[in-house]
This record gives C-alpha cells, sequence and structure tokens, in this order.
C-alpha cells in the first residue's frame, strides 16, 4: 500500500539516503533497522513529505505522491510518531489527541476515537488536562501514539519510539505497537533497537550510510552472519 | 487624599487599562503567532480613527455602523500585508523596519488629507456620565472598557477551545508536525493578520471617540503599548488584559498621588520589574 521506489533525498548538496526502495503492504508490520545517522529519520521525513525527493518515487495505495504536501499526505491516511515524541509541550494531553484529529474527516470521529485511545492509554485519560510537556519520557510517548491514532490513519510511521526510554517503558512501548498491529494497522517502525525491532516485525529493512543493505524476514537476518555481526551486537557465529 | 478621588482615579486607571489591551491584542497575536513584530499596528489604529472621524463627523454616518465596515476592510488590508510579508521573506527584525516604514507612510498620508491639526470628533452618541454613587463614569470610556475586556476574553476563548486556536498554537511550536495533522500555516498566518487588523480597526474607532487625533500622536502609544504586550506574554490574551489593566491603574495612581509627569515611568518600571521577576516569559 507504500511503495517508495528509487528514493534519493539530500540536504542541500549533502545526499541522506541513495538508491531507496521499501514497501509496506496492507496490515504489515515492516522495520527499518540501522545504525546512529544511517538516514532513518531522513526517510520517515521523506515519506510525511517533509522533504523534497531528489529522485525516485512513492505511491501510496496506487496514487502517485511524490509531489504532495505534508497535508495532503496526512489527507491520504499516513500518521507519524516522530522520533523525540515532538507533542506541543505547552498544550495539554487532550489537546495534542485533539490535533491528532484536526483535519476534518478524522474530526468526525473525535469521541469515538478519544474512547478508543484512553481504552487503549487508561493513564491518559486522568492526565488529559495536564500539560504534556510535563509528563514523563513514556507518558509522553503514549500521548504520541495516541495522537497518531487520532488521525485514524491507514499506515503508521513511527520512528525510534525507544529512544530515551527506561528498558521497562521500551517493552512496553513494543507491545503496544504489536497490539495496534493486532487491530489491523499497517505499520512501518525505524529503530535503532534491532533486536526488539526484529522481534516484533515480520519484514526488515537494514539502513547503513544512507543505503539499503538488507532485506528479508527477521529470522533470515538474523541467521545472515554479515548483518548479524554489524548490526546485533553479537560477534557471527 | 481621599478615597473618593482615589477611587475616581483607580475607575480612569482601569478604563486607560482597557484601552492598552485592546490596543495591544493585536501587537501580541501577531508577534507570538506571526513572529511578526508590527509597528504599523499603531498607524492602522490611527487610520481607523482618522475614517472613524470622517465617517462620523464629515459624512454623518451612525458611528456604531462604522466597526461594522471598518473591521472587514482593515482585516483585508492587513492580511494583504501579510502576504506580502510571505512572500518578501521577512523575519522578526525585518519586520521592525518594514512596518516602521509603512508607519510613517501612513502618517504622511494622514497629514496630506487631514492635516496636522487636532481633530476632534463632536457626536451625540455616548455622550456625558452615569453617577455610580460617588463616581462619575464616562459612558464613552464604560462602553469601551466592556468592548476591551469582551473582545480580549473573547480572543481568549477562541485560542483556548476552539481547533483554530489550538491549531495555532500547534503550529507556532512545531509547524512540520503540525502540517502532519493538516494544519494549513500560511492560511492560519493570513487568519492572524487580518484578525490584528480588525483588532486594530475597532482600537482605532475608540481612540476617534475618545481622543483628539493628530497624525504624529500614534508614536506616543508606542510605549505603554510594548510595555502592555511584552509584561502580558506573547499571545496570551488575558494576560494582555491584566497587564493592560495593572499598567492603566498604577499610572493613573502615580499621576494621583505623586505627579502627572510620573505616569510615563510607570509601565517601564513595571515591566522590567516583573521581567526580572519572571524571566523568559516571552
Ligand atoms: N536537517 C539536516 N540538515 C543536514 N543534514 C542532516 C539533517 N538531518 C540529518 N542530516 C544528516 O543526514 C544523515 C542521516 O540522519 P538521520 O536521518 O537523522 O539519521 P538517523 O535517524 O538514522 O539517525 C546524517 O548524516 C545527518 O547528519
Ligand atoms: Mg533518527
Amino acid at each position: 500500500m507504500l511503495r517508495l521506489e528509487g528514493v534519493e533525498i539530500a540536504y542541500g548538496d549533502a545526499p541522506a539516503l541513495f538508491d531507496v526502495s521499501v514497501h509496506v503492504d496492507r496490515g504489515e508490520l515492516v522495520a527499518i533497522v540501522g545504525p546512529n545517522g544511517a538516514g532513518k529519520t531522513t526517510l520517515v521525513n521523506a515519506i510525511a513529505r517533509l522533504l523534497p525527493f531528489r529522485k525516485g518515487s512513492m505511491h501510496f495505495q496506487g496514487t502517485d505522491v511524490t509531489k504532495i504536501s505534508p497535508q495532503a499526505m496526512g489527507a491520504h491516511g499516513i500518521a507519524v510518531i516522530p522520533e523525540g515524541r515532538r507533542l506541543f509541550t505547552q498544550m495539554t494531553v487532550e489537546e495534542n489527541l485533539d490535533m491528532g484529529c484536526y483535519r476534518r474527516n478524522s474530526r468526525a470521529f473525535r469521541d469515538q476515537s478519544l474512547a478508543e485511545v484512553y481504552a487503549l492509554f487508561p493513564i491518559l485519560r486522568e492526565r488529559r488536562h495536564q500539560i504534556s510537556g510535563t509528563m514523563s519520557g513514556g507518558q509522553q510517548q503514549m500521548v504520541a501514539i495516541a495522537r497518531a491514532l487520532m488521525s485514524r490513519p491507514e499506515v503508521l510511521l513511527i520512528d525510534e519510539p525507544s529512544l530515551g526510554l527506561a528498558p521497562i517503558m521500551v517493552s512496553q512501548v513494543f507491545e503496544i505497537i504489536q497490539k495496534i498491529h493486532r487491530g489491523g494497522m499497517s505499520i512501518l517502525l525505524i529503530e535503532q533497537n534491532v533486536n526488539k525491532s526484529l522481534d516484533v516485525a515480520e519484514r526488515a529493512y537494514v539502513l547503513d550510510c544512507g543505503r539499503l543493505i538488507a532485506e528479508g524476514a527477521p529470522s533470515e537476518l538474523r541467521s545472515r552472519p554479515e548483518i548479524a555481526g554489524a548490526y546485533l551486537g553479537h560477534a557471527s557465529p | 487624599m481621599n478615597a473618593n478621588l482615589l477611587a475616581q482615579s483607580a475607575l480612569s486607571g482601569l478604563f486607560s487599562g482597557g484601552l492598552y489591551a485592546l490596543l495591544g491584542l493585536g501587537l501580541s497575536l501577531s508577534w507570538r503567532f506571526l513572529r511578526i513584530i508590527n509597528l504599523s499596528h499603531f498607524a492602522m489604529i490611527f487610520l481607523a480613527a482618522y475614517l472613524t472621524y470622517q465617517c462620523t463627523a464629515i459624512w454623518k454616518i451612525n458611528p456604531y455602523l462604522v466597526p461594522l465596515f471598518l473591521i472587514p476592510l482593515f482585516f483585508v488590508v492587513a492580511a494583504l500585508q501579510q502576504l506580502a510579508i510571505i512572500r518578501f521573506g521577512i523575519d522578526e527584525f525585518g519586520s521592525i523596519v518594514a512596518t516602521f516604514g509603512v508607519t510613517i507612510v501612513v502618517e504622511a498620508l494622514l497629514q496630506l488629507i487631514w492635516s496636522a491639526d487636532f481633530l476632534r470628533l463632536e457626536t451625540d452618541h455616548l455622550k456625558g456620565s452615569m453617577v455610580l454613587g460617588s463616581l462619575l463614569v464616562p459612558w464613552a470610556d464604560a462602553f469601551m472598557f466592556m468592548c476591551a475586556v469582551t473582545t480580549c476574553v473573547g480572543a481568549w476563548g477562541l485560542l483556548r477551545f476552539t481547533y483554530i486556536g489550538k491549531a495555532l498554537r500547534a503550529n507556532v511550536e512545531n509547524p512540520a508536525i503540525a502540517s502532519i495533522f493538516g494544519v494549513q500555516s500560511r492560511r492560519l498566518s493570513l487568519l492572524v493578520a487580518g484578525s490584528a487588523g480588525g483588532l486594530a480597526a475597532f482600537g482605532g474607532v475608540f481612540i476617534a471617540l475618545l481622543f483628539a487625533l493628530t497624525p504624529s500622536q500614534m508614536y506616543s502609544w508606542f510605549g505603554v503599548i510594548f510595555a502592555t504586550v511584552i509584561m502580558g506574554g506573547l499571545g496570551s490574551p488575558l494576560g494582555v488584559l491584566v497587564a493592560g489593566l495593572l499598567v492603566g491603574v498604577s499610572e493613573s495612581f502615580a499621576m494621583a498621588l505623586v505627579a502627572p509627569s510620573w505616569a510615563p515611568i510607570v509601565p517601564f518600571t513595571l515591566m522590567v520589574s516583573l521581567l526580572t521577576l519572571r524571566p523568559g516569559r516571552i
């Protein structure tokens, strides 16, 4: 349903992604893993149409979305849980969620969506009047996930949800992601935490220095010595 | 000093404070949400004041009708100015220079059309005062005050409770993320600029109603209005209202208790002490 082909992205003259082709099918949970600086966030921002493509194309549900605005991309059904949460920190939890359903068609489902995300994160209902910037990192991550869900997306882009969280929170966040996925959501999960991502993903890409260097099922990637050695944090067998 | 005089001076301070808030609100909103320090706000206020004079004193139009067409007119003009600011990519500091240029041009225009002589709008509407106990309450001031408070509270409500208000606050904090959720920042910026223009027109009507007009008078408002806006916290209508009232009443007390010449020092003293006590509010 989401398909990028031969995408190249650059910051000024400095290229950050070369010839990247990835796709996410309906209902899939796909991971893109890679070390810091690999270009993961660049890819997320490109898919959200915050960065222009220098080369290549992107299609969403068969429509060419290579040249559209972020507003239009969101309207097609992409929601982003950005790296570092990027909440509207001076606004309350519920105001952040309201921004999630800012678009008219998602606004119509506001009450229903609110009930759903509060069921997923009961703590957010309790804290709905709290200024989001004053919450803990884990709770902020919940707000970021809930805000994205409020837009009732077709595909969820999740950029480094584990960043800066305590290990126990990381496990919780991954559980939530799996739960959302089991509900039928198509998810593109971008992570540095390779092991945890491969645990939950159905398919994965490895990105390094702006290039895709491997693609496959998690078990297959784990069995490839050059991948396991370089990215999984243990020596090849 | 008797209590009656003190009460009367508190009242007149509240009234001036309401006007400060009304005049400062548009400035505060465009500073916070557009990152534009719009000095031409003052020129717009005075242009509106002169147009009110023209319509009411010369063309004999009912003064209550004047805002009904001045506000939409100024909304459009201010939105067009914002389009130009976007087109030329003018930033916060550039905006001071550019809008000061506009101010000077408008001042020259006012002088050309209406001369530098003082003009006083004489109207039968809102004349005289009501007596409240021992206090004398001028109708015009009381009406202005009501409008100012209503406007500030209304603006607060819009920012706090509507989707557009939330979108404005979200957009100023993180435009990229806001855009993914569908916020159209250019449209919003035209709306904010237009509203600030409409507020300038509204304020201008009251300037014409309450003061004798001369073009250069617009500069005398800079100090007290900027002090009010900065103290109120940018983009906070209730903050602007409270700050305006605080400045107005303090000025009024300084005049009554010390000497009239002390009044201009008050807003700055207040502003500096507040910024020292609560830094990082801007
Ligand atoms: N705004 C930017 N301007 C210039 N270069 C950038 C910018 N953002 C990221 N980069 C560069 O692009 C490369 C990929 O960065 P990023 O996508 O953030 O990696 P990751 O998310 O995988 O850690 C890095 O070399 C980084 O320095
Ligand atoms: Mg990143």
